[in-house]
């Protein structure tokens, strides 16, 4: 016997390699019964053959391969240059377009009410401006707290949301340091 | 001999309590699923079923006519990676 075939075990290669060819059959047997039994089970509860069909209806559910064509065989692009008309403004739009520009149109939907809200704010603004101008020239210099900066601030945020109670992290920093 | 089958014992509860028997088992279901080996043989199994009539049929009927037939069916790659992983465990564990 050489040295290197001995394991600590006392298994030699060959036997380890039969006990690995052993293990490996076993693996697949179990394999096999369970397929054995998942199928009669299938057919004993009745549904081993419900997938099955005549050869006609499979036929006319086929994966359809077409260009154009989606797998149904459906025309999946057939609304792209469509053009509906607005019932509201009377104008023709693009039918990818159309949904968004009901929305503003209407007055419905989450934006419309956002833009309208700062529009609103907006028209304050000017309003308001003015008379800070006339009274307290301290109030506009002052960079802390004025109307102007504030505009200035909702443009940079006039992507996300003005409206929401969430103030920026820059300003909560700003107070802390101070 | 019974030093071996008492090795061979100690080997095969390692590879149960260790985990790894599930592991392989999953591994060899996947692989068998994925290369068509089970479409394969639920195709035999059709026959079978056809051949004994659907009310008779027995698990014992399909034992004996899928199970030779499975064991030869399984394709060389993964019958090797089978056999590499247990190699390897048998490597780390029964040496």
């Amino acid at each position: 016997m050489k040295m290197e075939d001995m394991s600590l075990l006392g298994l030699d290669n060959t036997k380890l390699e039969a006990l690995a060819q052993d293990i490996y059959s076993d693996l697949v047997e179990d394999s096999c019964l369970g397929l054995c039994f998942e199928v009669h089970r299938a057919v004993k509860q009745g549904y081993f053959f419900l997938d099955d069909t005549d050869q006609e209806s499979m036929k006319d559910f086929e994966i359809v391969d077409q260009p154009g064509v989606d797998i149904f065989g459906q025309v999946y692009n057939q609304w792209k240059n469509k053009e509906c008309v607005c019932p509201n403004c009377n104008r023709s739009i693009a039918a990818s377009r159309f949904a968004p520009h009901l929305e503003k149109c209407l007055g419905m939907g989450r934006n419309s009410s956002r833009i309208a809200n700062r529009r609103i704010a907006s028209s304050n603004n000017v309003n308001n401006k003015s008379e800070s101008d006339q009274e307290d020239n301290d109030d506009v210099n002052d960079n802390d707290w004025s109307y102007g900066s504030e505009k200035k601030a909702k443009k940079r945020k006039s992507d996300k949301n003005p409206n929401s109670p969430r103030r920026s992290k820059s300003l909560k920093h700003k107070n802390v340091l101070e | 001999m019974s030093k071996d089958s008492k090795m061979r014992a100690t080997i095969n509860q390692k590879l149960t309590e260790m985990g790894e028997r599930e592991r392989l088992k999953e591994l060899l279901r996947a692989k068998l699923t994925e290369c068509g080996w089970r479409d394969q043989l639920k195709a035999n199994c059709k026959d079978v079923i056809k051949e004994k009539g659907l009310e008779h049929v027995t698990v014992e009927d399909l034992v004996v006519e899928i199970t030779p037939k499975g064991r030869v069916l399984v394709p060389d790659s993964v019958k090797k990676e089978l056999l590499q992983r247990i190699r390897a465990f048998l490597a780390q564990h029964a040496t």
